[in-house]
């Protein structure tokens, strides 16, 4: 009499595959969250003949608070500078460009200290605008 | 009484059809559905202009010359101390600066009081840069004094 050996079937679990791709997205999601300036309330001013910047070092913000944010971060206008020299470093001329957001209103007693720290640390302002077409008009 | 058969009555079950949504596809569906809201989060806009501000030992030597000052209010902008509407600013720096051959010259002091609003800042630059000027900012300094 022969006895057959039992099969036993040795197969992944792939029923808790689905959430665990679910959470790995949410937490990739909330570290870019934490990284990206979406959260920074700030309208752009417009402007005609508009181009893309050829690159990105670094990203200077001012809300319509008048708080100025490097990268995301709050930062007070009189260490901005310094911050800014860090970020770029020794990078060469034409690949320095710090984007620049100010919301439309605000007043130069903010913005112009600000362009002056970028312009200090050597960076190359780009001031990000919206077209002129695209505003709509308030009534 | 044989030969009579009783007949119950047969019950015919309606046929099941498979009525569960299909959820195999479900992960795949929200996982592009995650992905399409990454990428609209992520697309910031970065479209906008160019500025060369020179560094402030170009801006002394650019003083040292003679170079134009614009003046900057909410409501006004003046050209070396005369005030001129927007529309006739233009004309009138394009033809300043037409003069002008040499880089040193071609600098413009902007000097803004601290209420000019970002948007006509940013237009006023605009003007001048396609005039062919080169925009350096004059700031008030603070200096702090200690009185023994």
């Amino acid at each position: 009499m022969i006895l057959r050996r039992k099969t036993f079937e040795a197969t992944v679990p792939s029923m808790a595959m689905g959430d665990i791709a679910f959470l790995l997205l949410i937490f990739i999601v909330l570290l870019a969250r934490a990284r990206d300036e979406s959260h920074l309330v700030w309208q752009p001013a417009t402007g005609t003949e508009l181009v893309k910047p050829a690159n990105r070092n670094a990203s200077v913000v001012i809300d319509k608070q008048n708080v100025t944010y490097l990268n995301g971060r709050a930062i007070p206008v009189e260490s901005l500078g310094a911050e800014l020299e860090s970020l770029l470093g020794d990078l060469p001329a034409g690949g320095r460009t710090v984007l620049f957001k100010v919301h439309k209103d605000v007043i130069a007693e903010f913005f112009e200290p600000a362009i002056e720290a970028v312009s200090e640390a050597g960076g190359e302002l780009h001031h990000v605008l919206e077209p002129a077409s695209n505003r709509t008009l308030a009534p | 009484m044989r030969g009579q058969t009783t007949r119950s009555p047969v019950k015919l079950g309606r046929p099941k059809y498979l009525v569960e949504t299909p959820t195999s596809a479900m992960n795949d569906i929200a996982f592009i559905l995650i992905v399409f809201f990454l990428v609209c989060a992520s697309v910031e806009p970065e479209n906008g202009r160019s500025q060369v501000i020179p560094r402030s030992d170009k801006n002394e030597k650019a003083e040292a010359s003679q170079s134009t000052e614009v003046g900057l209010t909410p409501a006004t902008v003046t050209i070396d101390g005369t005030p001129y509407r927007e529309e006739e600013f233009t004309p009138r720096i394009r033809q300043l600066l037409a003069q002008k051959k040499t880089e040193a010259e071609r600098v413009v002091v902007l000097k803004s009081q601290a209420d000019v609003p970002y948007e006509h800042w940013i237009t006023m630059t605009g003007i001048i840069e396609r005039a062919g000027g080169i925009v350096t900012l004059l700031l008030e300094e603070e200096q702090t004094v200690n009185l023994n």
